[in-house]
């Protein structure tokens, strides 16, 4: 915030990295190190534990391919499918949860039960429903990212200051009126954060339902490759998601922090 | 000193006649405003006030439009209220800027609700910006200024829809006493600039006696009209009427009134609280 900024000058040039930085790095430089180790040693099953070697040179190898992009974009597809059709319903049912105080009532318990519940279980009853194809994938990561984003919107709908709303009625604002602009700015912070959520449980319902049954996608290559024991290639891929991830976290969160939903 | 009939005349632009407004709790029903008629003429500055409890914001959302009343009429121009009526812009107590808007997009929401341009509600909003005096904060956000600078957004917000009668409950409640003094002069200005019809309700006699046409008083529970007192002080009304005689005898009559009430009212609540610490 533009406050802050004026009290804490932020620090402009630094010229020594902070504590923090040169803890973490030490911390993965041991890992790295202890890892090498360990795949030299021979205490280990060969190729459990790959070389960084082997590793970096699957990687390379993994991006240097088109297939591995195409079953990328087949993953990303599906999960933003999932998060696209999961999180509008999860918000139209949280936004009516929120506001109907005999619905909620009724209704919200289930939410809460169902929401922990790992929504892989559903995986069989979703490949009857929609084959073994994307579809099946799809339907996992909305009822996964479904949840989150119903119960935030829920909560963030009761949230909502009431003199904003009674500011809106005496303005004569229509209900589309009322959602789209004080509605939903009202909530965005509950809502981006079940957004969030949603993200990671549908990242997680799609890749878990690729790695059980499938024909493309990261989790089917990665299956693929702990089949026919290309370990390297498994960690290659592991590693590549990691950091695939982290960028979709921090999307979301930089979406967030646009500047005219920010201020809180 | 003067005190009008309370019956409204069909020259009123804003008419209260014969409200009642009933609320059903757990303890049995709650008589919020008892029967309660009179009338705000074009340009006038109306004041209501009365002890805390006795039903001013419960009159101020039924004129408003918010809530729904249990007998009696409110019209304006001739037109019945029984939901928000473009003529009247409320001013609320609390604060109710939209943070996630500048304070230009703040001003322009009402423009922005009945389809105006772009362009010409910014031009707008401008305008009204200026007129409460935030030229210059036209960029900013409700948590970069002061509580009485976001209660002149909120005015200005009111003030931009254009409404007949500005209806404002307790506006300077919850500001500190500079700022509700420097405040009250604004509004006072600009009243007077736009000869804007308004009605202030405030349980700040000074204040009331200061900016007022006419003050209407109210009883403590039920909330009824106990008397309207014309206020018959030259404007424009600067600080140094305060001091004068004429203005210390209005104060002090209409706080004779109030006190009456708000001692009702305070003995009323003591014995509340014993009967609950009683039956508990
Ligand atoms: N929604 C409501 N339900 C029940 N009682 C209410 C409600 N709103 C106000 N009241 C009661 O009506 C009376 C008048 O309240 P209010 O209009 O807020 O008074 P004031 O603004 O003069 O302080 C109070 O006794 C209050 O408890
Ligand atoms: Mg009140």
């Amino acid at each position: 915030m533009a406050d802050t900024s004026r009290v804490t000058p932020l620090p402009a040039s630094v010229p020594v990295l902070s504590p923090v930085t040169l803890l973490r790095l030490v911390i993965i430089l041991t890992v790295l190190a202890v890892w090498e180790f360990l795949s030299h040693s021979g205490w280990l099953y060969r190729d459990v534990v790959p070389s960084l070697l082997a590793i970096g040179r699957a990687m390379f190898d993994l991006l240097a391919h088109g297939e591995y992009y195409f079953n990328l974009a087949v993953t990303a597809g599906e999960v933003g499918a999932a998060l696209a059709i999961g999180g509008s319903l999860g918000l139209v049912v949280g936004i009516v949860l929120g506001a109907n105080r005999f619905l909620s009532k009724a209704f919200e318990s289930y939410l809460y039960y169902l929401g922990p519940t790992p929504k892989i279980i559903f995986f069989p009853i979703m490949i009857m429903w929609f084959g073994v194809g994307p579809g099946s994938k799809i339907a996992l990561g909305t009822l996964s990212c479904f949840f989150p984003v119903a119960l935030s919107a829920a909560a963030g709908m009761r949230q909502i200051d009431k003199v904003l709303i009674r500011v809106g009625n005496s303005f004569r604002a229509s209900t589309a009126q009322m959602v789209f602009k004080i509605y939903l700015p009202a909530m965005r912070h509950p809502i981006i954060n079940g957004v969030r959520l949603g993200l990671g449980v549908a990242l997680i319902g799609t890749l878990l339902a690729e790695t059980k049954l499938s024909n493309k996608g990261i989790g089917f290559l990665i299956i693929q490759a702990y089949s026919i024991f290309d370990m390297p290639r498994m960690y290659a891929m592991l590693i590549v998601l990691f950091v695939l991830s982290i960028g979709a976290n921090s999307v979301v969160g930089r979406l967030g922090g646009l500047d005219s939903i920010k201020r809180s | 000193m003067t005190s009008t009939p309370h019956n409204p005349a069909n020259t009123d632009i804003l008419v209260v006649d014969d409200v009642v407004v009933r609320f059903e709790t757990q303890e049995g029903p709650v008589i919020a405003v008892d029967h309660v008629s009179f009338g705000v003429r074009q340009g006038e500055f109306l004041s209501v006030i009365g002890p805390s409890g006795c039903g001013k914001s419960t009159l101020f959302n039924v004129i408003g439009g918010l809530i729904g009343h249990t007998s009696g009429v409110v019209s304006v121009g001739g037109e019945t209220i029984n939901s928000p009526h473009q003529s009247i812009g409320m001013v609320f107590r609390e604060e109710s800027t939209f943070p996630w808007r500048s304070v230009t997009d703040n001003v322009a929401f009402p423009l922005e609700l009945i389809g105006m341009p772009k362009a010409q509600r910014i031009e707008r909003a401008r305008h009204f910006i200026s007129l409460v005096g935030l030229d210059g904060f036209e960029n900013r956000y409700p948590n970069e200024l002061s509580g009485g600078m976001r209660q002149r957004v909120s005015l200005a917000r009111t003030l931009a829809s254009e409404p007949k009668i500005l209806l404002m409950d307790e506006p300077f409640a919850a500001l500190d006493e500079q700022t509700r003094l420097l405040l009250g002069d604004k509004v006072l200005q600009i009243q007077q600039q736009l000869k804007q019809t308004t009605l202030l309700i405030t349980h700040n006699i000074t204040e009331a006696v200061q900016m007022s046409d006419r003050i209407l008083v109210m009883t403590y529970r039920p909330g009824k009209v106990k008397r309207i007192v014309d206020i018959d002080l030259p404007r424009p009304r600067t600080s140094e009427i305060v001091g004068s005689e004429a203005f210390g005898r209005y104060v002090a009559q209409i706080w004779a009134d109030l006190r009456e009430e708000a001692s009702r009212g305070m003995r009323d609540e003591e014995e509340h609280a014993l009967h609950h610490v009683s039956t508990t």
